[in-house]
């Protein structure tokens, strides 16, 4: 094994450049993805990387440690230009990037994925035991992860650190962090800039991906913000900067934050209701969502509004509950989600990699998909019409692609997000619920979903929006419900939704 | 994830990308460019090899692991596999043939019962991986080991040769000197195409070998979905062990068993990913060919039958090994 950085400590010099790319250039086939990106990182920072869905911010990580190799341009490490680029190269050089899913061996223990790769080893090949627990727990130290325990049980930041850690106990001095926080909570985030901050002031430089400007402001000492494959600005001091200033830079324009305006419902606006939802984790006598109303849904995890979507939808087994639909009809909870979307009830799950949509399908078969069953004449397709609705909700969405006929797994987050939703959207739903609908997606693109959502409630939809964005709630929404135990905990409507009364109650 | 979907600026003319476009072409077109190059081979070997009876004999051969192949497509596309199909071949031609001759059946009817079973064998394998939550690679191999057992029990270890003219019919008969068989496989490839393009459940079938749970989730059943395409794949089974039954004017105690790496093969070969999810029709079919022209080829330029398999199975190494490097590349 390696020495430990942390023997090595070097007097953290803020005016080193020790990362630097210059006329950086990228394309696939036609495509250029980056284009003359320059771009210098200072040793012992943690330099923002920042830009919409699509600017070239995974691009140039991976370029950066050796994953993908430039179409032009040249890397600096220490001012030494990089002849050859590749994974294992910049791995040695200390260059290490921390990919979005957490690498871990769920039934491995955090020691042993700590050292995955790096197991100290005896004669023979044999693992040396007791020198890996030792090594682990020496760097698990002071993070609060019990080395022994099996990683699948470990929380979201665990996981993560154990990654940062790997990364620079195999000799990381430049380590990239590509959307970090997409899974965390508040206090798990608080948590991994906590560490993050110790292992800076022990000599390690960060690159920080992240979609979110008060992350940015938070934790960075510099930023740098792509636009449409190009550098488009940044600053070696972040404290000087706004998040406007972050905003108009990653947009290029004045960005105009979504504020719905909220409708004023009369008593007799008719109502979907829901009586005696009652499910393992959810005990819900009656709620009232009017037809046009955005209804957000919030709480800790577990609380019971995400459970609420599931039996809705289908997903999760109810014990008991009815839906009333505003025409008078009634029904009992679906068993499956092919019910609930034939009932006019439709889900888009947070999780959309795993949950949301078919990767290696085209966008247009994915958006026709659940609309697929309502489309057809008995067992055949209607491709004629399966293409117009596919068209359809394809241009209205604003989805940035060559053409329908695409993939999805060759889009942006953002991109595949509105995908997902153009499928639930096809099925023409009464009740439409979005667990986390903008979680993960860029600033800009988060605009045009919270538009979308507010253009569909103009037409008589309900729509219950699931959600821990507290900025999403005070904007989009008519009125909030705070679960807990399974139930509503709390409720604020209208001018009463403020960030400091959610932060207080949630 | 990637970002080059997003800059969309055009791919100009006699740039990079056009390029690129050609090599792709050829890749994705391998099978059937090295399906051309090793007929033009063994023609050049022996040209006996382009004369109309063997292109006969190739059609007819090319019929039993076409619809086989074609079997066993449908479990790999839902991301599953089914390692019983070839056992199920010969299992339900016995008996389908039992019916014929010792039951005193119309041939028709006995046929019937066989394809039956087989759909029934193919029924239960999907209730058993779907709603027993078994394992497919293990379940099926467990039934593939049980059908190979039944079947040397129904035959007591002798082979099946008093099957009624009736039942040998359809593997015999030719039209013009032009062997009738080959059109049931040209029937079950039409079918297939339009099951996986034209109908919802071809769709499902594609989706859930994708994503099973964005699937559910969508809106599909998902193992409603599963067990129609086991219920086809055992009904294809069945078709192929009648055909191979009356082709071959008998049923042997292992009959079917040695198609079954052929059977695998041959989808995979032709592009059907393991994964679940990704091929078509036309891929099985390009990957029959080749199989069955390999075979062929080889026995007609007289290799010598010691080094048979070792030679097909490089010739197969090498189709598997340049798709490899499509996937890599093109995805």
């Amino acid at each position: 094994m390696k020495p430990a950085p942390l023997q090595e400590t070097e007097t953290p010099n803020a005016d080193r450049t020790i990362l630097r790319v210059e006329n950086l250039g990228k394309n696939y086939g036609g495509v250029v993805a980056l284009r003359d990106v320059d771009l210098s990182i200072r040793a012992g920072t943690i330099h923002g990387l920042l830009g919409e869905n699509g600017a070239g911010k995974s691009t140039l990580v991976g370029i950066m440690s050796g994953q993908r190799q430039p179409s032009s341009g040249t890397i600096y490490l220490d001012e030494q230009p990089l002849h050859h680029v590749d994974v294992q190269a910049m791995e040695e050089a200390g260059v290490f990037l921390v990919t979005q899913e957490p690498m871990i061996i769920d039934h491995l223990s955090a020691a042993e994925n700590l050292m995955l790769g790096i197991w100290p080893k005896r004669r023979f090949g044999f693992v040396n035991w007791g020198k890996l627990r030792s090594d682990a727990e020496r760097m698990l130290e002071g993070t609060g992860i019990p080395s022994e325990t099996r990683a699948g049980l470990l929380d979201a930041v665990a996981r993560r650190k154990i990654n940062i850690l790997r990364a620079m106990f195999s000799g990381g001095k430049v380590i990239i962090l590509d959307e970090p926080t997409a899974a965390l909570t508040v206090d798990d985030r608080a948590q991994l800039f906590d560490f993050m901050r110790r292992l800076k002031s022990e000599g390690v430089t960060f690159i920080f991906i992240s979609h979110f400007n008060d992350e940015i402001l938070e934790i960075c000492d510099a930023v740098s913000v792509l636009r449409d494959g190009q550098y488009a600005g940044g600053s070696e001091d972040v404290g000087g900067m706004t998040s406007e200033d972050l905003s108009e830079l990653v947009l290029g324009r004045g960005l105009v934050l979504f504020e719905r305006k909220r409708p004023v419902f009369e008593p007799s606006t008719p109502a979907i209701e829901l009586r005696n939802i009652r499910s393992a984790k959810v005990d819900l006598p009656e709620l009232r969502i009017r037809s046009g109303e955005v209804l957000g849904i919030t709480g800790l995890p577990g609380g019971g509004g995400k459970e609420l979507a599931r039996v809705l939808f289908g997903l999760e087994p109810g014990r008991s509950g009815t839906i009333r639909f505003p025409d008078g009809e009634e029904r009992e909870l679906p068993e499956h989600p092919s019910e609930a979307f034939a009932a006019g009830i439709a889900y888009l799950s947070d999780d959309r990699r795993k949950d949301g949509s078919i990767a290696q399908m085209s966008i247009a078969h994915n958006i026709s998909l659940s609309a697929e069953v309502a489309l057809a004449s008995g067992a055949f397709l209607k491709p004629e019409q399966e293409r117009a609705l596919s068209e359809r909700y394809f241009g209205s969405l604003g989805i940035k692609a060559p053409d329908s006929g695409v993939a999805v797994d060759t889009l942006s987050g953002g991109n595949q997000q509105k995908v997902c939703l153009g499928r639930v959207l096809a099925t023409e739903p009464k009740l439409l619920m979005l667990d986390e609908p903008t979680r993960g997606i860029d600033v800009g693109v988060k605009q045009d979903v919270l538009r979308i959502v507010d253009e569909l409630s103009r037409t008589g939809v309900s729509v219950i929006i699931i959600s821990t964005d507290t900025d999403e709630l005070v904007r989009a929404v008519d009125r909030v419900l705070i679960f807990q135990g399974g139930r509503v905990r709390e409720e604020l409507a209208g001018e009463n939704i403020t960030r400091s009364k959610l932060r207080d109650l949630g | 994830m990637s970002d080059t979907a997003m800059t969309t600026s055009a791919t100009k003319p006699g740039s990079p990308g056009r390029k690129t476009t050609a090599t792709g072409w050829i890749l994705h077109n391998v099978v059937w460019i090295w399906l051309i190059a090793l007929v033009v081979i063994f023609g050049m070997f022996n040209e006996y090899f382009f004369t109309i009876f063997n292109l006969q004999n190739i059609m007819v051969q090319a019929t039993v692991l076409g619809i086989m192949a074609l079997a066993m497509a449908l479990p790999l596309l839902v991301a599953e596999i089914d390692l019983s199909i070839p056992a199920n071949v010969g299992f339900s031609a016995a008996i389908g043939a039992l019916c014929n001759t010792d039951l005193g059946m119309p041939f028709g009817i006995a046929a019937l019962i066989g394809i039956a079973a087989a759909t029934l064998i193919g029924f239960f394998n999907a209730v058993c991986i779907t709603k027993l939550k078994m394992v497919s690679l293990i379940q099926t191999l467990s039934m593939m080991i049980i059908l190979q057992g039944a079947l040397l029990a129904l035959t007591q270890g002798r082979t099946i040769t008093s099957l009624s003219s009736g039942y040998v019919w359809i593997g015999q008969e030719t039209i013009g000197g032009w062997p009738v068989m080959p059109i049931v496989f040209l029937l079950a490839i039409v079918g297939m195409a339009i099951l996986l393009r034209n109908t919802v459940l071809g769709r499902s079938i594609y989706a859930v070998g994708g994503n099973a749970v964005a699937s559910n989730s969508a809106g599909i059943r998902v193992d409603r979905v599963k067990i129609l395409a086991y219920s086809i794949s055992g009904f294809l089974a069945g078709v192929a062990g009648y055909l191979l039954a009356s082709w071959q004017m008998a049923i042997t105690s292992n009959q079917g068993a040695s198609y079954l790496l052929y059977a695998i093969a041959a989808p995979i070969i032709g592009g059907v990913s393991v994964f679940g999810g990704r091929g078509s029709v036309i891929g099985v079919l390009g990957g029959v060919l080749l199989l069955t022209v390999i075979q062929v080829g080889l026995a007609i330029i007289s290799v010598p039958s010691f080094y048979v398999g070792m030679i097909g199975g490089i010739m197969i190494f090498i189709a598997v090994g340049i798709d490899a490097i499509r996937v890599r590349y093109f995805g």
